[in-house]
């Protein structure tokens, strides 16, 4: 059975709607991310995890996968780095340096790079 | 080294001329300037019977147009220093690295003039620091054979004095010399004076194994050559001999020294009944871990760790003061597995307690065990043997279950041969399967590192990763050697690189006194030039800020060395202490910490630095596609023996 018009225009623009929700959370995680990237920046999280968050002098923190409840305990409260408190970096900044750390995208693979894979 | 005698050649002309004669003859004609010379040339003239002046006329050979007496005041024929180039031929010092001055002109002439230069040949360095810390480069790479120091003994100790430190922390051989003038009244006014000491060595005595200050010639000799002694029998270190500017520029005269020679003294080793001791630990232990810090030599420290490390089937940390095991063997393990040892065998540790403890770096400071409580620790090593108090490199004090006073590479093979005879069948049989165990743990190393280098690979700033990645792919299949620490750059070279002969890795500063990497790297690709083999240089920014007028000497004497940098634009190891503290003290480190620590606005474009000194150069690269081909280049230029530097603007680490 052939669907109503008026259902299809129905479901069209939910779907639309959906998109534009969608979009716009897309565009709401990008600004994050890249207001994000500026705090990972002023606040030198790249000094001991580098700029890409790659590691260094500190563990690799990105891509990460931790929630982030995990990754505020280990910036307010760890053993090892200086502990950042919210008098120095909110919620809100940490958040959103999160959401940069989480957008970094994953690097090659390793049989994609020679120079890691060649022997 | 030979015993000589070098009086054959001195004849009485010799004995009684120059400086002694200049005195005998004022003294007979003003009593006045005789009481003013030195009470040592006093006492050389109080031997002396002055010939006649027809019979001095005679024996001396005075120039076509000169009075005897002219010529006696002009023209020097047997100078000091020209045997004290006698001496240094006879310790086999084939270079000799200064900046020059005038305390010590007459030995300069004579390297130069006498000595023909040629071993030791001098090698310019625009600062002493540099002086030093080449030399300590090139001893670390040629086995512990020193190479000689020359500087002003005031000034030029003065500058030369941290490099020393860094080379008394590691353990490092080196025999300097610093002019001075010891007898007031032949110091002429001005530098003379300032440029002369009481106690010229005073400045580094607290970082130097022993020092002189000879009278006489005869005391040169033998000073010299116990300086060498000392200073190449474990622990080494540096030495120091002070030579008087008159004792250089005067007539030998009355002086008919000899050189001794030395006889090399056999390095302290282990006690067997502690070694029987130690060997019945080791192989009783589930899990004995062997951790060496400053102990290879040469290869044969390597190859002799091979087989005790494979006779008990136990994994080596490798603390890398040297270069002491493959870090491609299966039994090349990472420190974590010191935490479930049950025995841990320490050979020539730097820090025995900050292997099995830490202090975390909080606002109270307290202490944690690494290691397990009932771990035993044997130390073998040379750290007991010799120790100096005010300054404080000897590490805080743990009670070791079995300390060993021996030089550990000496001991290796007796320690070596007790495990074995010790070894049951049973205790022999289990070492398949402890070897499996190691072969895939240092497997799933190797696995993990390959896969961190993919992180920031292309990155921009270059990731230290792909630094070293890069290097590799051109070097790998050369005879190369890493002549700098990498363990400011993530360690990548230790991790990544097959690094499995002595002279491949050169270990770190010894006292950590930045102005080091440079210079020791020009001084091991020095040391390295002989063999012909490729010296690489990872070069940090602020490092070379202290010293790069070394790139000069690079250059001028024609020393190939491929220096690449690490270039963060700072002083990046301060950045994160500045962020620590901001961090602690709740004042957020946004902007601040760039304050006293980054070395950007303006940046310094290493390149141009280097080109200035006449080294071919390339940068700065930020593109990391742009580094192999940058890099190829360098090589090229590196081939026909010339040094050259890439500037590569990288990662902080
Ligand atoms: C003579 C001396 N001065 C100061 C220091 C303190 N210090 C330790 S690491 C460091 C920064 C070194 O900068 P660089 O060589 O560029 O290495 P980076 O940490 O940036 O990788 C400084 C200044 C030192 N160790 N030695
Ligand atoms: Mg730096």
């Amino acid at each position: 059975m052939l669907a109503k018009p008026c259902t299809v225009a129905r479901a069209l623009s939910a779907l639309l709607i959906l998109m534009c929700v969608e979009v716009s959370f897309a565009q709401d995680a990008d600004q994050a991310a890249s207001d994000g990237r500026a705090l990972f920046t002023a606040n030198q999280c790249w000094q001991c995890h580098g700029y890409e968050g790659q590691g260094g002098a500190a563990v690799r923190i990105a891509p990460t996968l931790y929630p982030f409840e995990a990754f505020a305990r280990l910036v307010r409260h760890t053993n090892l780095m200086p502990a950042y408190s919210p008098n120095v970096l909110s919620d809100e900044k940490l958040r959103q340096i999160y959401e940069y750390v989480r957008s970094v995208p994953e690097p090659p693979a390793l049989e994609d790079i020679p120079e890691l894979s060649g022997d | 080294m030979t015993t000589k005698n070098k009086s054959a050649g001195v004849n009485r002309r010799q004995f009684l001329s120059g400086a002694t004669a200049g005195v005998a003859a004022a003294a007979l004609t003003n009593p006045a300037a005789a009481q003013q010379g030195s009470s040592q040339a006093g006492a050389q003239l109080a031997a002396v019977t002055p010939p006649s002046a027809a019979a001095e006329a005679m024996e001396y050979d005075v120039p076509e147009g000169y009075s005897a007496e002219e010529a006696r005041e002009y023209f020097v024929r047997h100078p000091g220093s020209d045997f004290m180039v006698d001496v240094i031929k006879d310790l086999e010092l084939p270079f000799i690295t200064t900046n020059p001055g005038s305390s010590f002109r007459g030995l300069h002439e004579s390297i130069v003039n006498y000595g023909g230069n040629s071993k030791p040949e001098l090698l310019t360095c625009p600062h002493e620091e540099q002086a030093i810390a080449m030399a300590h480069g090139y001893a670390k790479v040629a086995g512990g054979k020193p190479i000689g120091v020359l500087v002003h003994g005031t000034v030029g100790l003065q500058h030369a004095s941290m490099a020393m430190y860094n080379a008394w922390c590691d353990r490092v051989p080196m025999v300097v010399l610093g002019g001075n003038h010891f007898d007031a009244t032949e110091r002429r006014s001005g530098v003379e004076w300032s440029h002369s000491a009481q106690d010229a060595a005073r400045v580094v005595r607290d970082f130097t194994k022993w020092d002189d200050a000879p009278l006489s010639l005869q005391h040169f000799s033998e000073s010299m050559a116990r300086a060498y002694k000392i200073a190449t029998t474990p622990p080494m270190g540096p030495v120091v001999v002070i030579i008087d500017g008159h004792l250089q520029e005067a007539e030998m005269g009355s002086q008919a020294p000899t050189i001794p020679g030395v006889a090399p003294t056999v390095p302290p080793r282990g006690g067997a009944a502690a070694l029987e001791e130690a060997a019945r630990w080791l192989v009783e232990a589930e899990n004995p871990v062997i951790v060496v810090d400053l102990m290879a030599h040469d290869q044969d420290g390597v190859e002799r760790l091979i087989e005790l490390a494979e006779a008990l089937q136990a994994p080596v940390v490798n603390q890398a003061g040297r270069m002491n095991f493959p870090n491609t063997h299966y039994l090349s393990q990472g420190s974590g597995v010191v935490a479930q040892a049950d025995v841990i065998l320490g050979l020539e540790l730097y820090d025995t307690w900050g292997l099995l403890n830490t202090l975390r770096d909080r606002v109270h400071r307290d202490e944690q065990r690494i290691a397990r409580p009932d771990a035993r620790v044997i130390d073998i090593g040379v750290k007991d043997l010799f120790i100096k108090s005010n300054y404080q490199s000897f590490q805080r004090y743990h009670a070791s279950d079995l300390s060993i006073a021996g030089d550990a590479q000496e001991t290796l093979p007796s320690l070596t041969e007790e495990v074995r005879q010790q070894m049951s069948r049973a205790r022999r049989a289990s070492n398949s399967e402890r070897e499996q165990r190691w072969r895939a743990a240092h497997a799933q190393t190797r696995a993990r590192d390959l896969d961190a280098a993919r992180y920031g690979w292309g990155a921009s700033p270059v990731s230290t990763a792909r630094l070293y990645m890069e290097l590799w792919q051109l070097v790998k299949d050369r005879d190369w050697a890493l002549v700098s620490n990498d363990s400011l750059q993530s360690r990548w070279a230790r991790r990544l690189w097959t690094i499995d002969r002595h002279y491949q890795h050169i270990g770190r500063a010894g006292g950590a006194g930045l102005g080091y990497g440079a210079p020791s790297a020009v001084g091991a690709a020095l040391a390295h030039r002989a063999h012909g083999r490729l010296a690489i240089n990872v070069q940090r920014d602020g490092d070379l800020m202290y010293v790069p007028g070394i790139l000069w000497t690079a250059a001028h004497h024609e020393i190939p060395l491929l220096s690449v940098t690490h270039n963060n634009r700072g002083y990046h190891q301060e950045f994160m202490h500045l962020q620590r503290m901001a961090a602690r003290r709740q004042r957020g480190i946004d902007g601040s910490s760039r304050v006293g620590n980054e070395l950007d606005h303006p940046a310094i474009d290493f390149a141009k630095v280097a080109a200035g000194m006449g080294v071919w150069s390339e940068g700065p690269i930020t593109d990391p596609n742009d580094l192999r081909p940058a890099l190829i280049r360098a090589l090229d230029v590196v081939d026909q023996g010339e040094p050259a530097l890439v500037d590569v603007i990288c990662q902080p680490r």
